[in-house]
């Protein structure tokens, strides 16, 4: 059963343009995320699908896919909860916000689902905002200084239908809004250019965690 | 300060827009470059003395130098945003706050050697850093920035955003270019170097961001201005990304070979809660670590080598005397067995090997035929392996044994972890390992 | 070949000076002084990876340790292996210990242990105990790969050769290394097979026993076996093997390396159908017709055979794998003891010109020809299914920059790197007149080949397969393509042995070396070594000869290694020819469905009881020797045919093989086959039958009895019966995908399942020639192409695959 329909397909094509003639295995990344964007994991069928789009076989797409831990092989939450524990985070903390987040979510250890099917909880490596430390990524965006406290009541307000306003920038959805936006075929805040540069200003003008360098 | 350079602007609310960026003198560099023969420009930035800030430090024009551009194939640019070293955190803020004084160092480089395609390898982790560049390589097309004619000149170039999708490999330049490509990120033999069999078996030059972040400045100024910047072998400025137990973590600025005394006391606001500093990293978790000893050690490429280590990306994390070093070592660790690509065997096995040892010892269960045993493991990775992943494992290993071997004695002899308290502690029955480990049954997946 | 000489290097390796062209690899240099340094991942016909580190090396002023698989040699290079360094030495037992931390230590029950690199070194130079005392990695085990290959994870050492294999040499992408760290693995797509007819060799350069074969698996070990080195018989590629043997039974086929020949690589045909020498159909005394079919000797049934055969009309039709001497001897016997001109090896092809060449010019295509070749021009040939080493030759090119282009009536699995034509079978030569007129710079199929053709002067191969020659003037006009650009040609026969039967005369007009029965001085140089022929004029083919069987005008008929209601089109034909010769002699390794009609039985030695020799699609005779006894009373055919000559109360004039040899070495020496124009003046665009053409070609695995008994074989590669035709035309005729339809031709008609697929020339219908249950020599009666209708089969009327001869 193909994953991708019509509409999706011209996304497809888009995406592969970007890339020279005869090169297009290259789209293979952004093919998997609008893969993921459609089911909310990358499935069989959508290895199947992203394989015919290339013209390889799906052991070729698999193991790629296999490969990055974005793409996840796995049924996955609507939300996706990444917890860095590795060292900067973890001097600050981090472990327990990692256990917190399990607790809240009540999605198991090991990257499954939550019974409610709302979550999934990852351990993740360095998400290169140690100055944030701990820092937490739900559906990819920020969260600075997370406590556990702070961790609980994201996840409260994610069950409660509410999108956590992040530490900077835009907040997906869900993890399938996330995807599709990694595919690079949604802006993200309605479009790439002028219409949305006042919002993104704002947003992008907060400090990223300690004082601007500029500033001390 | 006026000894900023690359995050002088930090302050300017509007630096991030295109506009902003202009009002402040933007793409004003670009179209002095591109009046420029493309080895004048090399010149120009092999006159600069600037080093590459991706951790390598490899002379920036001299890279540019070796990629020919009269092969009869496309030339690439590539730019290396895969920003991923535990520590480091200075990439994604110059991108988030100043897109388009990369975009302008990236078009200049593009240039520079004959390239018409510049692609930006994005870490798929950073969603909103990357739609923020999104968004401003849309504005700079908008303005005629990139695309057929770059600012009216006629010369095209075209920007493609490529977005990684989790892995640390991939900052190593090869492990990008087969990701890039569409292949699993695994490193690529060298020769054929990407200079002159790279994307697309075609002529590339991989630059990191930071690194294309000062293009614009030394075109604007000259090589010989940014010479003059810090000490000879290593000019310029860095950017030190400061975490861990600071009083204030952050990005900053200051001219290589500045004292880590200058940066942690004056700029980062000292150790925590006023503890004592017990180690440190110069340069990101593969760097090896350094001590209190060190505190006056110059931030430079040279002054962190006679240290013993490496200034790597600049990626200074803290770590105070209450932080249990054997398992900062095995947290690293996880790190590199969960991130090693798994091609070749000694960093596939030995980060494996490295990650079960130090899990048992953190967990009370060591034996004291592990330090040797851990010693021989690093000695057995290092410079074995097919690239330099598993030397940057073997860092922490080395270096924490090296200072604190006395941590790990006492771990193995009191049966638990001393700052922790955890561990079975010293009891009379047999010592037997717990089976099934967090970290590893996590690398298995 | 004139390539320049390459620049050559002299470098030291542990003190000894070696001198090897530049761009050796130091590992490559140190074999040449037989310095075997350890690897895993190396493999001379793979590309260097440097993954599992075990190969290093010291080089002298160097800091670092060197792996020697991917560091290109240096003048002046002093390289010092573990024999001679420490540093060296220690790395490797370092590296070892990284290799078996997740090693399991089950060589007793693995396939490889004996003959297991890893388990040697471990043995040589490893720790005797590990200082690894955590649980090691475990994975379900075996995990099937295919009904073929099975792969045991843990034992898997991820040198990636396998992978590597998949993607360099035979394409067939299925397997990849999934995940990564200390969880990085072989594996396949979910749900998918393994389904490359080159598998096997995966198994043969994995390093450990992580890949093993299902036949094999638990079979037998190393020190149990006994060896010989033979070729392989199942197709034209001449593939060197080695075949192992348990108590006299055949357990294993490997490849055996040759450049020249099958560099180090086998199909799985090759290695896994083995076992049809060892099948209880198989006969090995002579019997005689009484009222069954009894047991007798040889003598008994000569004389038979003998008295049949005095003064009557005797004709011969041999299969495609008799032995190079075997078909030297028959050539002579028919036409010099039987007097009989009505004599053939091939199915119903007649190659011309073409096939003259073939006979008389050896090698003048090689497989390193085409390896090199900067343009390829493939006609009339699905090169994988038909001849696969080519196949893999011809993928080795393209990796060397190769450009190629298939003229076939179906995709082939060349598609990823070649352009293909999708001609209806009876228009390919039109696309290949289209060639040799094209205008230069002319933008099309047409052009691009010729212009490809012209910029590779002498050094482009045309390769023209035997099924063009359905077209009587196709292969002629190859050659004239050929001849046009200065390109090599090759006519690619598919049996193992076609080529030495085309070589010895085993053909109605042509005489050994392929010298033509009609010409004087061509006949009188034969003549002058067999004595006087019976006759200047043209035999009978082996169409004419089953016809003229059936019309009663044959009184004889020997049926040699050739079993004619599978092997050859038109079964219908065949069983009326079969009927009314009066007296049919079988020879060969059993009856098969010939034991209501063979009147005398001789049984002939397989291949891996006997010595001989075999003829590849190159012209290149390669030995084969016995690995056994020949089976109960059997005989080579040679020496069947040298005793019938005697009960004939004639000779051959030779008793022994190399007699037979000799005499037969000085008609197959290379001649001058003068460049002639053929007889084709153009044929234009082609009138077209009827609208609609059937086609067969049998596919590499199939009901064929070279591989019965190979079930695994089968159960990998074996498709079910089916028919494929284009779009357009199921559109035309409103059938789908899946449908079953009726396919009709002048002698019969089928119900067989529809597939729909662009991959065939519109116009064209594909079947199978013998997939299970359905033979399309039971439908086409003209050859191996033939006008055809289909129409769609009513869901009520069943669904049977049945024939239903319209006339008996």
């Amino acid at each position: 059963m193909a994953v991708l329909g019509a509409e999706d397909r011209a996304r497809a094509a888009e995406i592969m343009a970007r890339y020279p003639k005869g090169r297009e295995r290259a789209a293979i990344i952004p093919l998997l995320y609008l893969v993921q964007s459609v089911e909310g994991h990358v499935t069989r069928d959508g290895l199947r699908d992203v394989a015919e789009l290339l013209g390889t076989t799906t052991a070729e797409v698999e193991a790629v896919a296999s490969f990055y831990t974005m793409f996840r092989l796995r049924p996955t939450g609507t939300h996706l909860v990444n917890v860095c524990t590795n060292l900067s985070c973890a001097l600050v903390g981090a472990r327990d916000v990692f256990e917190a987040a399990h607790d809240a979510t009540g999605a198991p250890h090991g990257g499954d689902v939550s019974d409610d099917g709302m979550f999934t909880v990852h351990e993740e490596e360095c998400l290169g905002a140690c100055d944030a430390a701990p820092v937490v990524q739900v559906d990819f965006v920020n969260h600075d200084k997370v406590s556990p406290e702070r961790m609980r009541e994201i996840v409260d307000r994610l069950r409660n239908g509410e999108v956590p306003e992040p530490a900077r920038g835009i907040a997906p959805t869900d993890f399938k809004h996330a995807s599709r936006i990694l595919a690079g075929i949604d802006g993200g805040y309605g479009g790439p250019t002028s219409e949305a540069q006042g919002e993104t200003k704002r947003e992008v003008a907060q400090p990223s965690g300690g004082p601007p360098a500029g500033e001390e | 300060m006026t000894d900023k350079i690359i995050t002088a602007n930090w302050g300017n609310d509007e630096i991030f827009s295109l506009d902003g960026y202009r009002a402040d003198g933007g793409y004003e560099a670009l179209r002095t470059a591109l009046d420029m023969t493309s080895a004048d420009l090399i010149d120009v930035v092999k006159a600069s003395g600037l080093r590459g800030r991706g951790g390598a430090g490899f002379p920036t024009g001299v890279k540019w130098s070796f990629v020919p551009q009269d092969t009869g194939k496309p030339t690439y640019a590539v730019a290396n945003f895969d920003e991923s070293e535990p520590g480091t955190f200075s990439n994604r803020e110059l991108i988030e706050r100043e897109p388009h004084q990369f975009l302008e160092g990236l078009a200049i480089a593009t240039y520079a050697i004959g390239s018409h395609d510049a692609y930006v390898y994005c870490r798929g982790e950073f969603l909103w850093p990357d739609l923020v560049l999104q968004r401003a390589i849309a504005e700079a097309y908008d303005a005629g920035i990139f695309g057929e004619s770059v600012l009216g000149t006629g010369y095209e170039i075209n920007v493609i955003q490529h977005r990684g999708a989790g892995a640390y490999i991939c900052g190593e330049e090869t492990a990008l270019l087969s990701s890039l490509e569409g292949y699993r990120g695994q490193p690529r033999l060298r020769p054929p170097f990407p200079a002159v069999e790279g994307l697309f078996g075609c002529p590339t030059l991989i630059n990191n961001v930071e690194t294309l972040c000062n293009v614009p400045h030394i075109i604007r100024n000259g090589g010989g201005w940014f010479a003059k910047i810090g000490p000879e072998k290593s000019p310029g400025t860095k950017i030190f990304s400061v975490s861990g137990k600071v009083e204030r973590p952050g990005n900053y600025e200051l001219p290589m070979g500045t004292a880590l005394r200058t940066l942690l006391e004056e700029h980062a606001g000292g150790v925590r809660d006023g503890k004592r500093l017990k180690a440190w990293t110069p340069g990101g978790s593969s760097t090896p670590m350094l001590t209190e000893e060190h505190l006056d050690v110059d931030l430079d490429f040279e002054s962190i080598a006679a240290a013993g280590s490496l200034l790597g990306t600049g990626a200074i994390i803290v770590m105070d005397e209450s932080d249990c070093i054997v398992e900062a070592t095995r947290r690293l660790i996880a790190f590199y067995a969960h991130e090693s690509c798994g091609k070749c065997t000694p960093c596939r096995e030995g980060t494996w090997w490295g990650a079960r040892v130090l899990e048992r010892i953190e967990a009370g269960y060591g034996r004291p035929e592990d330090l040797p045993l851990l010693e021989d493991l690093g000695q057995n990775m290092l410079f074995r392996a097919f690239c330099a992943l598993a030397d940057g494992a073997v860092s922490p290993i080395q270096s924490s044994l090296k200072h604190f071997r006395d941590e790990y004695e006492a771990h193995i002899a009191e049966r638990r972890c001393p700052f922790t308290g955890r561990g079975p502690g010293v009891v009379n029955e047999t010592v037997k390992a717990p089976a099934g480990d967090r970290g590893l049954s996590e690398v298995l997946g | 070949m004139s390539s320049p000489a390459p620049e050559l290097v002299t470098l030291t390796v542990d003190g000894k000076e070696v001198t090897v062209p530049k761009g050796t690899l130091v590992i490559r240099a140190a074999e040449q002084l037989g310095i075997e340094i350890p690897r895993f991942c190396d493999h001379p016909f793979l590309d260097p990876i440097g993954a599992c580190r075990q190969c290093y090396v010291e080089i002298e002023g160097q800091r670092k340790l060197f792996t020697s698989c991917t560091t290109d040699v240096a003048p002046g290079m002093v390289v010092k292996t573990q024999n001679a360094s420490a540093v060296a030495k220690d790395a490797q037992v370092a590296n070892l210990e990284f290799l078996l931390l997740n090693h399991p230590l089950d060589c007793p029950i693995c396939d490889r242990g004996g003959e297991c690199p890893l388990q040697d070194q471990a043995l040589a130079f490893g720790p005797g105990e590990s200082r690894y005392t955590e649980p090691k990695r475990v994975y379900a085990k075996p995990l099937p790969l295919s009904p073929l290959v099975a792969l045991d994870r843990e034992r898997c050492v991820l040198c990636a050769r396998c992978t590597r294999f998949c993607d360099e040499i035979s394409g067939d992408r299925f397997i990849e290394l999934f995940e990564r760290s200390a969880g990085e693995r072989v594996s396949i797509a979910a749900g998918e097979d393994f389904r490359s007819p080159f598998s096997g060799n995966t198994v043969q350069i994995c390093p450990v026993g992580a890949l093993t074969s299902t036949p094999y698996r638990f079979a037998a070990r190393p020190f149990d076996l006994s060896s010989a080195d033979s070729v392989c018989g199942h197709c034209s590629s001449g593939c060197n093997v080695k075949v192992d043997m348990r108590r006299g039974e055949i357990v294993r086929v490997l490849a055996r390396d040759n450049v020249e020949v099958n560099d180090a690589w086998i199909c799985d045909k090759g290695r896994y159908a083995f076992r049809h020498s060892d099948l209880d159909t198989r006969v090995t005394t002579p019997l005689i017709r009484d009222h069954g079919l009894e047991p007798a000797s040889f003598d008994e049934v000569f004389g038979e055979i003998a008295r049949w055969s005095k003064g009557a009309r005797v004709a011969f039709i041999t299969g495609g794998r008799l032995a190079d001497e075997d078909a030297y001897a028959l050539s002579k016997l028919a036409r010099t003891v039987f007097a009989s001109n009505d004599m053939d090896h091939r199915r119903s092809f007649n190659g011309g010109r073409a096939e003259e060449v073939a006979a008389g010019v050896p090698l003048w295509t090689t497989y390193e020809d085409v390896e090199r070749a900067p343009a390829i021009l493939v006609a009339g040939v699905d090169t994988e299914q038909e001849v696969p080493i080519l196949h893999l030759r011809i993928r080795k090119a393209v990796r060397r920059g190769a450009r190629v282009f298939v003229i076939h009536p179906r995709m082939t699995r060349l598609a990823d790197v070649a352009e293909h034509e999708l001609a209806r079978p009876e228009h390919q030569t039109y696309v290949l007149e289209q060639i040799h007129e094209a205008a230069e710079g002319e933008e099309s199929f047409a052009g691009r080949v010729a212009s490809a053709l012209r910029a590779a002067g002498g050094d482009a191969v045309v390769i023209a397969g035997e099924r063009l020659t359905e077209h009587p003037l196709a292969a002629d006009v190859a050659l004239s393509v050929a001849n046009r650009f200065g390109s090599r040609f090759a006519f690619v026969t598919r049996r193992a042995n076609d080529r030495g039967a085309l070589r010895a005369g085993v053909h109605p007009s042509l005489l050994p070396g392929g010298r033509r029965l009609s010409v004087d001085d061509e006949r009188a140089v034969v003549e002058a070594v067999w004595g006087q022929l019976p006759s200047a004029s043209a035999g009978r083919s082996t169409r004419q000869i089953l016809e003229a069987s059936a019309n009663r005008e044959i009184d004889v008929l020997f049926l040699i290694g050739v079993d004619p209601l599978r092997d050859l089109p038109n079964d219908a034909l065949t069983t009326r020819a079969l009927r009314n010769a009066r007296y049919k002699v079988v020879q060969g390794l059993e009856l098969g469905d010939l034991e209501p009609y063979a009147d005398a039985f001789l049984p002939a030695t397989a291949w891996p009881e006997r010595e001989g020799r075999t003829t590849d699609w190159e012209g290149r005779p390669q030995s084969f020797s016995p690995v056994r006894a020949p089976a109960g009373v059997s005989r080579p055919d040679w020496q069947i045919f040298v005793g019938l000559a005697e009960a004939m109360g004639g000779s051959l004039g030779f008793e022994t093989i190399d007699a037979l040899r000799e005499e037969a070495a000085a008609l197959l020496a290379p001649r001058e086959v003068p460049v002639r124009s053929t007889a084709w003046t153009g044929t234009g665009r082609p009138q077209l039958a009827g609208e609609l053409t059937a086609f067969t070609y049998p596919l590499l695995v199939d009901e064929g009895r070279m591989v019965e008994g190979a079930d695994e074989l089968k159960a990998a590669l074996e498709e079910e019966v089916f028919v494929e035709m284009h779009p357009e035309d199921a559109e035309k005729h409103a059938l789908h995908d899946g449908d079953r339809v009726r396919v009709r031709t002048e002698t019969s008609e089928a119900e067989l399942p529809l597939r729909v697929t662009g991959d065939v020339a519109k116009g064209a219908v594909f079947v199978p020639f013998n997939q299970p249950g359905f033979a399309a020599n039971r439908l086409l009666g003209a050859g191996f192409i033939e006008p055809a209708t289909v129409e769609p089969v009513r869901a009520a009327e069943g669904a049977n695959v049945v024939p239903t001869p319209v006339e008996a």
